[in-house]
């Protein structure tokens, strides 16, 4: 059944955070000021690439109204960050190596003030050539931008012999594929405030994704314990994966610290696109052949990544791609490799897909290829090399089994959208307006969940009963749009029988959470469904035995519910849960540890768990402009139990659209490490009239019967499978291959018949 | 120069109804309203994030219509009737408000404010908007989040409950 309002009756509720969003009355974190605060900004370098001769900060600091001018002299711990791995400086030494790089920080009593400060600060450069392509990089004679070199990370897998297995195809398909660098464009840019304490903490409201990294980070830089930090991070303007690593932390609360003063950031649109995260750019080449049937055998791949100028997750990234573009197929001999280059370009980092993007684009423009080689319609042709239901995982791991595979693909070969295509004729034609080229195409994916083998994946959460009688459910996630809050109250309500009202929901402060692990990777729901299922039992019994003891009944014959505790026969209500907190006795209150599954492999960055998802879409092109409409999407999403039905539909939707963006418009242009983009006039997102067309997603629940997993990820899968469908529709639509996203028009665009014949003189 | 030295002395008020209250403030007349509202009146329902007039963040409404409030300037206020999102549910949630909450056209809720505000300003000039009225009028707020599935399904909702209560 597709997922709707409708469809999904008493499920589908209104989100607890949303009253305070339609009305404005949210706070955001970057909303937020303070009396006597001041105000933060960062001079960044001009220059993707050079050496620091000196900074001079002694105009700005007697400008009347700055606080605090800081270089890396005043920072007092480890100058870098980074969550992998922390290499990139806080405030930059004696060298700068990207546009984004912070050289100082300054603190005033107006933004103007401050804005005058970094124009009075002097910084001697001198000019070092960039070092731009990432292909260029990894050669023996590029300027080196690490002692280690410009490589930050290689990844290899192999199965049999890819060269022997080469010599036994009757088909090869031989193609690069390249990807844009696409920014998040979370609509609030980065900020916070960042207050320190009469008791000497800092409290540091800002977005993240994971408030004890932050934490863990800041530590580090300011060189104090952790205990004197607390990290405040929800709620969130949305983040993608771009507001998990740090941004204007490291500033806010090192001039907080310096100056004893609360500091209010935020950044400008141009400072987030300039220091900001990108998905990585990559270049993907690919080689892969069948036998004359159209059997798999060998599949070579060679990725280049684009990682900027420091680590931050560009190795994971790398990792996750290696293992999806081998992706939910079979071949008897693989080789495949993956490099992972600084540059002096922007910041590549961890963003929604988590480089199964790029990787899902090539591998199943391959397929596509492939099927056309071999006179075979692309879905059957999928099926014939589908992986099957025991099968282990891309990298020779064991996985938890589901039937997604077969599901999903089921569903799109059975779906009405699918069927229109044989309809279509070959070139998609319309007789009135022959410009106009309509195609259908599809794609297919496993997305994994989870941070992989290799990287801690801590989970779990508290539930207690409150002294004011509510229940209250803490957990270390966040909500940054994405329902979180919604998810975990409809479970409660669900699996506990408790009414909304008893519910208190409390996330996002170090201080007061447990470490639940990190909002990414499409973790969160199932981890939170996971700890719900584990302290079920115990804060059920802790709650009936304690209300036993004081009605008089044994606890066996007691149950959860709305307000309070009832009877299992009957509907009295024998003492409300407002009671029951105020008896004596130990507080109630149950917690749970424990972490995300993983696969029993060596093999870093493998994943265990992974949500299945098949895309059929519809496109209209106008070969006269070279312009794509997307008109039809289908959505079939095997991720088990649908926790949340607005929130799932929400995601799959809201996901699609980074896709379609991703596919045909957006790209922050580099030329020699400067960014041709600063704001959203000349950086474009999708509007709601580039999404006029209809979406349809179909859950598919249904998990096998010993799983223990419950609700897979859908947090991202649904922005990594419409890039590949549009791409075969437009192959549909037109005969062309897109080999590079986004999808330039002019590659489109044909030479209309009427003008042809004018120019033959017919 | 003394006439100009004498003009720069009185200082500019800008004097304005907000939200249905008339106010006086003391502002340099190139500031922008965004600045206004959200530093000095502390309505940060009206968002920042583009400050170029290209995402709707921080849209209000000037005597009914709706308007970037990072693009307006403090003079161009004079004497106009300023509504921003606040102002919307002062006598309890608008229709509008409701659809989008019944429908889950938001997400993070950070471009939600400036939807409401452009989509008020669209059904108060056309209550039964075709699609491409609709697309048109809200072609200038950008949704990151939602790919405006819930938006649409929100705004059929809200014309349809404008024409039931009405
Ligand atoms: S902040 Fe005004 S339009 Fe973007
Ligand atoms: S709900 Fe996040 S930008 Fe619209």
């Amino acid at each position: 059944m597709l997922l709707n309002r409708t469809s999904s009756g008493g499920r589908w509720r209104i989100r607890p955070d949303g009253p305070a969003k339609v009305t404005g009355e949210l706070t955001y974190l970057t909303d937020m000021t303070k009396e006597d605060m001041l105000y933060g900004l960062v001079l960044r370098s001009e220059h993707p690439h050079a050496r620091i001769i000196s900074v001079q900060t002694d105009k700005a600091k007697q400008l009347q109204g700055v606080h605090a001018v800081l270089t890396y002299m005043d920072v007092p711990g480890l100058n870098a960050f980074g969550i992998a791995h922390p290499d990139q400086p806080v405030l930059c030494e004696d060298r700068a190596r990207y546009v984004g790089d912070a050289i100082a920080t300054v603190a005033a009593e107006t933004l103007a003030i401050a804005q005058q400060a970094l124009e009075q600060i002097e910084v001697e450069y001198e000019i070092l050539p960039p070092v731009d392509d990432p292909e260029l990089a990894i050669l023996d004679d590029a300027p080196l931008l690490h002692p280690q070199g410009n490589t930050l990370h290689r990844t290899a897998f192999n199965r049999g012999d890819a060269e022997e297995g080469f010599k036994l195809c009757t088909h090869i398909i031989e193609e690069t594929y390249y990807t844009p660098r696409q920014m998040h464009t979370y609509m609030e840019t980065e900020g916070g405030l960042f207050v320190p304490g009469d008791d000497g903490r800092l409290t540091v409201y800002s977005p993240t994704q994971h408030g004890f990294m932050d934490r863990l980070q800041l530590s580090r830089i300011l060189a104090i314990p952790q205990s004197d930090i607390r990290i405040v991070s929800s709620p969130i303007g949305g983040s993608f994966g771009g507001k998990d690593e740090l941004n204007v932390q490291p500033y806010g609360a090192l001039l907080a610290v310096n100056t004893g003063r609360p500091i209010k950031m935020h950044n400008s649109r141009w400072e987030s696109v300039r220091a900001g995260l990108k998905r990585h750019p990559m270049k993907i080449t690919m080689k892969t052949g069948t036998d004359a049937d159209g059997k798999l055998l060998a599949h070579q791949v060679y990725i280049i990544s684009d990682t900027g100028p420091y680590s931050t997750l560009g190795a994971e990234v790398l990792n996750f791609a290696t293992e999806h573009v081998i992706g939910p197929y079979r071949y008897e001999h693989l080789d495949v490799k993956g490099v992972s280059v600084f540059t002096n370009n922007g910041m590549s980092g961890e963003f929604r897909g988590f480089g199964g993007n790029q990787a899902i684009f090539a591998l199943e423009g391959q397929m596509d290829r492939l099927a056309e080689r071999l006179g075979l319609e692309p879905w059957a042709f999928r099926k014939l090399n589908m992986r099957q239901l025991d099968d282990l995982g891309p990298f020779d791991q064991p996985i938890a089994m589901t039937e997604g595979a077969d599901q999903v693909w089921d569903a799109v070969s059975t779906s009405p959208l699918w069927l229109e295509r044989e309809k279509i004729p070959l070139e998609g034609q319309s007789a009135a307006e022959p410009w106009i080229k309509t195609g259908i195409g599809a794609a297919f994916t496993m997305h994994g969940a989870g941070l992989g083998v290799g990287i801690p994946d801590p989970a779990g959460g508290r539930l207690e009963l409150a002294v004011d009688g509510k229940i209250e459910a803490v957990f270390g996630y966040e909500e940054f749009g994405q329902g979180l809050i919604a998810a975990l109250e409809q479970m409660l309500i669900e699996q506990f029988d408790f009414a909304q009202e008893d519910i208190r929901i409390i996330i996002g402060d170090t201080d007061v959470v447990p470490d639940s692990g990190s909002t990414t990777a499409s973790r969160a729901t199932a981890m939170m469904w996971k700890s719900l299922q584990r302290l079920h039992t115990p804060f059920t019994e802790q709650l009936l035995e304690r209300a036993g003891a004081i009605v008089g009944r044994p606890a066996e014959q007691l149950r959860l519910s709305e307000g309070g505790v009832r009877k299992k026969v009957g509907d009295e209500l024998l003492i409300t849960y407002g009671e029951l907190a105020k008896a004596e006795g130990e507080p109630i209150r149950c917690e749970t540890s424990f972490v995300f599954p993983t696969s029993p492999t060596d093999r870093v960055g493998a994943h265990f768990m992974y949500t299945y998802s098949a895309v059929a879409v519809k496109v209209e092109l106008n070969t006269l402009t070279g312009r794509v409409k997307v008109l039809q999407q289908y959505h079939a999403v095997a991720a088990g139990p649908v926790i949340n039905p607005q929130g799932f539909l929400g995601q799959i939707e809201g996901g699609s659209s980074m896709a379609l963006g991703f596919a045909l418009m957006e790209d922050a242009v580099m030329e020699k490490g400067h960014y041709m983009t600063r704001n959203l006039d000349t950086y474009l997102v999708p509007t709601i009239a580039d999404q006029r067309g209809k979406i349809e997603v179909q859950p598919i629940e249904h998990l096998p019967e010993n799983d223990e997993h419950g609700p897979r990820g859908i947090g991202e899968v649904g922005s990594v499978t419409l890039a590949p469908a549009i791409a075969a529709a437009i192959h549909q639509a037109s005969g062309k291959w897109v080999t590079k996203l986004p999808i330039d028009p002019s590659y489109l665009q044909e030479t209309p018949f009427f003008l042809s014949k004018a120019v033959n003189g017919e | 120069m003394s006439d100009k030295a004498a003009e720069v002395q009185v200082p500019f008020q800008l004097q304005c109804s907000v939200n249905g209250e008339l106010k006086t403030i003391a502002a340099p007349p190139s500031t922008r309203l965004l600045t206004i509202l959200r530093d000095e009146m502390e309505l940060t329902g009206t968002k920042r994030s583009c400050e170029i007039g290209r995402c709707g963040a921080c849209m209000v409404l000037i005597d009914g219509r709706a308007v970037n409030s990072c693009l307006t300037m403090a003079y161009q206020c004079a004497g106009k009737q300023i509504t921003t999102i606040e102002g919307l549910s002062a006598n309890g949630l608008d229709p509008i408000q409701q659809a989008f909450l019944e429908e889950g056209g938001f997400q993070c809720g950070y471009c939600t404010p400036g939807m409401i505000v452009s989509v008020k300003s669209l059904l108060d000039d056309k209550p039964n908007p075709n699609v491409d009225e609709v697309a048109e009028a809200l072609s200038g707020n950008i949704c990151r989040c939602t790919g405006y599935g819930g938006i649409w399904r929100a705004v059929q909702r809200a014309i349809e409950g404008r024409r039931y209560w009405k």
